[in-house]
């Protein structure tokens, strides 16, 4: 709308250009008229209005007195300002009342006046923009400075900081409108050639009126970004050298050592006292400010090229002065003071840092770094060291790109080697070195800043309001770093020599600065990544300087890491290493008490660990059941190690001694593959899975009897038989089962039920007996699985038997009674020797089954064995009775062939006396078999049936040693294989005889104390000579064979 | 006096300022008539109030300097102006300004010119005679450092930043004929051609021209009223505005040649700018060359000839050495007829001059000088001289060898009998004949058929300007 009125005035002012040749007399008349302010003709004084109109003249016809009647315009447009503000007064005040009438006259009566003047003057810019535009710029920004700044307190100009309302305000202003256009005029016809002035008066202005002159840099700023920004900067950077930057830097640095004195002084009071001004950076970072919001982008370009240009060689040719900022980057002493002003805009405006740190860090490539060591080699020692001190406190402000500059500090700093020569080329020594000590510095720093952080030792009265500010004072570098706790973890643990100290030691600061949730994830991440002791040694390092400022910090970096297991965050690998240093934690914990019970204190990690973990062990036994063998086999580990929490739920126990009964299986099976890892390895697996079961064994009669029940279960699970050489199908099955598995055979249930022409159901009777297979089909194939390699099993047997007597040796206390604190501790030697010893001591008199556990086996083997439960009470029946039970002793006998650590499992029963007892009814039913089986047996030597001979030895030597059976007579399995099946038959119907005549009671044994097993005094049972008889007539009767056998029975 | 400055010291800078005007014009007053027809001289305690309280120099540490705002500067210039306007005195009136603006090499120079400058533009827009006068006076005894700064000062103002008041500065030359002479010779030292910006702009140009066309005398206006044997001021500006307007013509059409190859290489093409100025140039070209002649008769009356060298013959060297670098500079194929026109122009000014006696300089001098210049038929003329030229011998036109070919110069060729005719019988010749650096009288060669070169003898009614016998 200005513009549209204004060409009219100016088309007339122009047409009346030519017409106006005054007179020499006119003139002086006009001058004088000017001077007195009187018209001289008419003697009456001029109005405003004409005055000012006489001053246009004389600006178009006297050249000398330019300067008076831009002055005396000053006045008028002061004057316009005044009555315009008096006028939204008015208004404000009475909004209904129309009284304003006479101000808004004499308002509108100088605007034209004003458009005249702004006519008058665009018409000058635009015939001789080089001549008039410094002239009008310097007075337009002048007269705006004055203006906004006198009339800033009036009531109706908004208050400065609302930098929007004023810009509202003062461009509704007709005045200040014209008077903005005609510098933006200026500004555009003098950029192409000397934008330096009037930038500058810019500069200067906006300095002098600070914060009233704000919209019009803005204003002027968003009009012009591109050129105002690179202008603002360069004048910035001139007037910087020019006023010494030593000074400013050292103010800003001691600002920093004393942050209370920060908001008393003024930002750098050294200055000012050398120039007795304030220097242009303060508003060179106030404009900055205002035009980050929108043109950012420019200005961090904008910073960024400065950078470079100033490290770039010089321009060998002079450089046009319409190509770059005002030619700063031919001047050496400029271009060497440009990164201490750089550095120094950034550590007075936050949003500049925050701008150019992130991008700054990649412009450091080797050959820049040259370039900046070889520009700072003259300077002064303290200068260097301001200035130091001056980036390492801007480091600690970066908002953003913390982690980069960390990463370049760290690489330029860690010393070049020969071995490790990474992508870039090693740089200088003495860079190196520089950076050395500017991490050292940045690292002290962060202490000072983080220790002192919630003290904040200023003495200030107010010691309660201060200690409330000084509380949270941020370090935005390290709130930033606290993203990247996880890379900052991994690159320390590397371990690439100094690097990792630093990196340590800045963790720990983080740790610190960041509170628990920091501290918990660094050392949860330490606890992950770590892959070996030395790298783990850097957690405990950690925890050591953390511990005393946060309490409870291990259980939560534990707890934390076992919610990262839930999350399944972690790979296989990773689970299994955090497994592993956990297990090292807690055994390095165990070292130490060993090696002495003062050196471990209390604050130690890795008791701390072991408590921590201890809470968690029923989350760590869901991992033992992980599909990847290196997760297990930790888990294994770490649960092997920790001690089991006293206040345990069962719930939890149970799971545990589920899991790792489970995984005990698994572990034996993956020592028998030994394809993916080495066989030692696997070996290792087992052994944990032995400690761990032990060790649940040894917790608490609960625990003892789930695992020693899980582990028979186990052991007869027919996916775990082949592991014990038994076979894999197991022959007890239903026919019609195995007979779905060959569908050639095609037998529908529809037939069968049709030939039996009922579905009653026989078992148990002697009606179903379809053992041998479905008549008229011939008998069953025989089963005929691939025999496991021996070795393996036997050594699987081998270790099963040696966890089961290791379970019930060290069982939870004699039945019952909880005393199994100390036995916690006391299971760990026993571990420790089956460690060594691959051999199984089965009968080794020192280690006495317990036996109640012994009587948890024999429970759970008779569960397992016999699915029928008729017929099941200890005592024995006459041998005839069997044929009622010959099904289920039919199975039974299958299940001892199908399994042969059955025997073993018997073995260990009848040592746990007088736990054999309750397994009566199991060997009722294999004596049965065997019974049947020797009768039946036409063959010349008990030889050709060697399974049945093994079996009968078995069975009478488990009851003998069970004190079933009198020595007497448990000694004939000595000699049945030298018998013949009948003569066998003929010994074993003695034994049947001596069972039903003495049942096998458990409280026919007594204890004794001294040995802690019990006996059984078979004086009390009457004369076994009476069972005794066939053996003799045998012996007697192979007396050539078996005579050196005879002392073995006597009475 | 130190009282006087303690009460000036209250007043407000505007009304101490005219105190002390006052107080120099009375004392002044007194000490003319004290003293009687001596030159008046102030006392140093005026010039020192001078300083302080006009020019606002510190005396005083303790004292803060109280300056003028610009109204009031403006009214205490015109108060100056009016008092040197009813000064009758001229003696006062020279001493005041002199005392007010003579440069003292101090502080105070820098206000001093400012004011000056601000001074002399106003006196021109209001026409205050005497105040230009004693401007003239001052740019005749001023360094030329500062009078090129007064004349940038006025050109500014009247040529480039309120060209709509140029008129009022074209007007002057009949109120202040001697002001405007100096003032065309500050001009000429300001715009030396040796770069765009110092080429003049068209406006003053056109003025310049317009003034000498109308009144050549004009240049000659400081020569001729400046007392014999009056010694310039060592830097001074030269006598005569002749060495400067000479340099215009000749490096005119090389430095317009230089501008458009900028403006071409630049991207914008101002091509008609020169074509204008060119017939400016080559008005004034022609006018130089009859003040020669006219100095001639000057010099001849007043007995100077061969012995005042008006143009000096190191100024001609820089000046051949500044157009043999222009040369270098264009593109000679290019340039080629600029560059002939430049030579064209420099020979013609160097005959008439050496054969008028403005310049005192023998032919081998000459030789060396234009060594450096590219060929020129007519350069190579005027060096080589006739050709049997020797010391005393008669001279014949024939021996110029018509070597001229047809071409474009703005001097057609001509037959140069008429000229011979011309020489013989010049009057002034005689008694300078044994003068070596004028022995071997040429003719005027090109020029002599020319309108007006000869005022004596033939085509008087033919001459373009009125033509005034000096004094």
């Amino acid at each position: 709308m200005f513009d549209g009125s204004a060409l009219p005035a100016m088309q007339t002012s122009l047409c009346h250009a030519p017409q106006n040749t005054y007179s020499p007399q006119e003139l002086a008349l006009e001058i004088k008229a000017f001077i007195s302010g009187v018209d001289q003709t008419q003697g009456r004084k001029l109005s405003v209005r004409d005055h000012a109109r006489c001053a246009v003249r004389l600006l178009r016809t006297v050249p000398a007195c330019r300067g008076a009647v831009l002055e005396h315009l000053r006045g008028v447009y002061d004057e316009y300002v005044a009555a315009f503000l008096q006028d939204l007064e008015a208004e404000d005040e009475n909004v209904g009342n129309d009284t304003g009438g006479g101000n808004n006259n004499s308002v509108s009566n100088l605007e034209d006046v004003i458009k005249e003047i702004h006519g008058v003057l665009l018409e000058f810019i635009r015939l001789n923009p080089k001549a008039w535009a410094p002239l009008v710029s310097a007075w337009a920004v002048d007269l705006l400075g004055q203006l906004s700044s006198k009339h800033a307190g009036r009531r109706a100009a908004p208050h400065s900081s609302s930098l929007n309302e004023l810009l509202q305000l003062w461009m509704s202003c007709a005045a200040t409108r014209s008077l903005m256009e005609c510098y933006s005029q200026c500004l555009a016809a003098m950029l192409s050639w000397c934008p330096d002035a009037c930038v500058d008066a810019l500069l200067d202005t906006s300095v002098q009126h600070s914060p009233h002159f704000d919209w019009v840099v803005a204003h002027i700023g968003s009009a012009f970004p591109g050129t105002i920004i690179s202008r603002v900067l360069a004048c910035g950077l001139k007037d910087f050298y020019a006023h010494g930057y030593s000074a400013s830097t050292m103010s800003v640095v001691s600002d920093k050592a004393n942050p209370q004195q920060t908001a008393l002084t003024p930002p750098s009071v050294a200055a000012i006292d050398k120039s007795n001004r304030v220097p242009k950076i303060g508003s060179v970072v106030g404009i900055l400010g205002h035009l980050a919001s929108r043109h950012s982008d420019s200005i961090k370009k904008e910073l960024l090229r400065m950078f470079q240009d100033s490290l770039s060689p010089p321009p060998q040719s002079a450089p046009p002065p319409s190509s770059g900022a005002g030619g700063w980057e031919s001047s050496p002493h400029l271009r060497r003071a440009t990164v201490p002003f750089l550095l120094q805009l950034a550590a007075l405006s936050p949003t500049l840092l925050g701008a150019v740190s992130t991008e700054l860090v990649d412009f450091l490539r080797p050959p820049v770094l040259l370039q900046l060591q070889a520009q700072f080699q003259g300077l002064p020692r303290e200068e260097l060291e301001n200035m130091l001190g001056l980036a390492v406190h801007l480091i600690s402000q970066t908002p953003t790109g913390g982690t980069r500059v960390l990463r370049f500090l760290a690489d330029t700093a860690t010393p070049a080697s020969v071995i490790i020569s990474g992508p870039t080329p090693s740089p200088h020594d003495g860079i190196r070195e520089a950076c050395d000590r500017l991490l050292q510095m940045l690292l002290l720093h962060l202490h000072k800043l983080v220790y002192n952080r919630p003290e904040g030792d200023e003495p200030h009265p107010h010691s309660s309001s201060s200690s409330v500010t000084a509380m949270p004072r941020v370090i935005p570098f390290l709130e930033e770093l606290q993203a990247h706790v996880g890379e900052l973890c991994a690159e320390t643990l590397r371990l690439e020599r100094k690097r990792h100290l630093w990196l340590h030691q800045l963790l720990c600061l983080l740790s610190v600065y960041g509170g628990p949730s920091v501290a918990t994830e660094a050392l949860c991440q330490l606890l992950t990544q770590a892959r070996n002791p030395e790298e783990l040694a850097l957690a405990s390092q950690l925890h050591s300087p953390l511990s005393t400022s946060i309490p409870g910090l291990l259980p939560a970096a534990v707890a934390r890491c076992v919610a990262q297991i839930h999350t399944q965050n972690l790979n296989s690998r990773e689970l299994g290493q955090l497994l592993n240093n956990l297990a090292t934690a807690v055994q390095s914990q165990e070292e130490d008490r060993k090696g002495g019970p003062t050196g471990g204190s209390g604050s130690s990690m890795a008791s701390q660990v072991g408590a921590a973990v201890s809470s968690h062990l029923h989350d760590f036994c869901s991992l033992l059941l992980h599909g990847d063998m290196i997760v297990s086999r930790a888990a294994a580990r770490l649960l092997s190690c920790s001690q089991l929490p006293r206040a345990a739920s069962s719930a939890h126990l149970l799971l545990i001694c589920r899991a790792a009964v489970a995984h005990f299986f698994v572990a034996l099976r993956q020592r028998g593959e030994g394809v993916k890892i080495g066989g030692q390895v696997g070996g290792e697996a087992v052994s944990y899975s032995m400690r761990l079961l032990s060790r649940l064994a040894a917790h608490s009669p609960l625990t003892l009897k789930a695992v020693l029940q899980q582990l028979v279960e186990g052991a007869l699970h027919k996916g775990n038989r082949d592991l014990f050489g038994g076979q894999h199908e197991s022959p007890g099955e239903d026919s019609a089962v195995s007979s779905t598995l060959e569908p050639d055979l095609d037998v529908s249930l529809l037939d069968v039920n049709l030939k039996f022409g009922t579905t009653v159901n026989f078992s148990g009777s002697v009606w179903s007996v379809f053992h041998a297979g479905v008549i008229g089909k011939g008998l069953k194939p025989p089963h005929s699985s691939a025999q496991p390699d021996p070795v393996r099993v036997s050594q699987n047997l081998q270790t099963l038997l040696a966890v089961t007597v290791q379970c019930c040796s060290t069982g939870g206390g004699g039945g019952g009674t909880g005393n199994n604190g100390s036995n916690g501790a006391g299971a760990v030697p026993g571990g420790g020797r089956f460690q060594h010893g691959g051999e199984p001591p089965l009968f080794d008199e020192p280690i006495p089954i317990n036996a109640e556990a012994a009587k948890t086996i024999a429970v759970t083997l008779v569960e397992n064995i016999c699915p029928d439960v008729a017929n099941g009470e200890l005592s024995w029946p006459p041998e005839e009775h069997a044929k009622t039970t010959v099904e289920r002793d039919i199975h039974i006998r299958r299940c001892f062939e199908a399994n042969p650590v059955l025997f073993h499992f018997l073995r260990v029963v009848a040592a746990g006396r007088p736990a054999l007892c309750y397994c009566s009814v199991v060997l009722r039913g294999l004596l049965a078999t065997l019974l049947t089986h020797w009768e039946s047996s036409r063959e010349s030597s008990v030889a050709d049936s060697p399974w049945h001979l093994q079996a009968s030895c078995l069975l009478v030597s488990c009851m003998g040693e069970g004190q079933l059976l009198p020595p007497v007579l448990s000694n004939i399995h000595e000699v049945l294989p030298h018998l013949s099946p009948f003569e066998v038959r003929l010994l074993l119907l003695g034994v049947w005889e001596y069972m039903r005549g003495n049942s096998p009671m458990p409280q026919k044994f007594t204890f004794n104390a001294e040995k802690g097993l019990f006996y059984r005094d078979f004086s009390r049972d009457g004369d076994v000579a009476r069972y005794t008889a066939p053996i003799h007539s045998v012996l007697h009767k192979n007396i050539d064979r078996l005579g050196h056998l005879c002392w073995r029975f006597q009475v | 006096m130190s009282d006087i400055r303690h009460s000036l010291l209250r007043r407000d800078p505007l009304s101490a300022a005219k105190e002390v005007l006052y107080h120099m014009d009375i004392s002044l007053g007194s000490a003319l008539q004290s003293s009687g027809a001596g030159a008046p001289v102030l006392d140093k305690s005026t010039i020192d109030l001078v300083e302080e309280f006009i020019f606002h120099v510190p005396k005083d540490r303790s004292v803060p300097p109280k300056r003028m705002s610009c109204v009031q500067e403006l009214q205490l210039l015109e108060i100056m102006c009016s008092y040197f306007q009813e000064q009758s005195k001229d003696a006062v009136r020279q001493v005041i300004f002199s005392a007010l603006f003579s440069l003292q090499g101090n502080k105070a120079d820098e206000s001093r010119m400012a004011m000056l400058g601000k001074l002399v533009s106003m006196a021109i827009a209001v026409c205050r005679v005497p105040i230009l006068e004693c401007a003239a006076t001052w740019l005749q005894r001023s360094h030329s450092a500062w009078c090129v700064r007064l004349a940038r000062v006025l050109v500014d103002d009247y040529c480039t930043l309120v060209p709509s008041s140029f008129s009022t500065l074209q007007n002057i030359c009949s109120a202040s004929p001697r002001f405007c002479c100096q003032l065309i010779t500050a001009v000429t030292a300001l715009y030396d051609m040796s770069s765009e910006d110092m080429t003049p702009p068209p406006s003053l140009l056109e003025m310049v021209v317009g003034w000498v066309t109308e009144d050549p005398r004009l240049l000659l206006l400081t020569l001729i009223n400046m007392p014999l044997g009056t010694s310039l001021p060592l830097g001074g500006l030269d006598v005569t505005p002749l060495m400067g307007l000479l340099r215009w013509c000749v490096k005119a059409p090389l430095a317009y040649q230089r501008g458009r190859k900028l403006s071409l290489t630049n991207g914008h093409g101002e091509q008609e700018k020169g074509v204008g100025c060119e017939e400016l140039y080559s008005k004034l070209h022609l006018s130089v060359l009859q003040v020669f002649l006219m100095l001639q008769v000057h010099l001849t009356e007043q007995n100077l000839l061969g012995r005042l060298a008006v143009l000096q013959l190191e100024s001609v060297a820089v000046l051949m050495e500044e157009v043999s670098r222009l040369v270098e500079e264009l593109n000679p194929l290019h340039a080629a007829s600029h560059i002939q026109l430049a030579l064209d122009r420099l020979a013609q000014a160097l005959q008439v001059a050496m054969a008028t006696g403005a310049l005192l300089c023998t032919r081998e001098d000459l030789r060396t000088l234009c060594s450096r210049l590219p060929h020129n038929n007519l350069l190579q003329l005027v060096m080589s001289g006739p050709v049997q030229s020797t010391h005393g011998a008669p001279y014949q036109s024939n021996f110029y060898p018509h070597i001229h070919p047809p071409r474009s110069s703005p001097l057609p060729p001509h037959n140069t009998h008429p000229a011979l005719s011309t020489h013989n019988t010049h009057p002034a010749l005689s008694p300078h004949a044994a003068h070596p650096a004028l022995s071997p009288h040429r003719p005027l060669t090109p020029h002599a058929t020319h309108s007006s070169l000869s005022p004596h003898a033939f085509h008087p009614a033919a001459m373009t300007f009125p033509y005034r016998p000096i004094r």
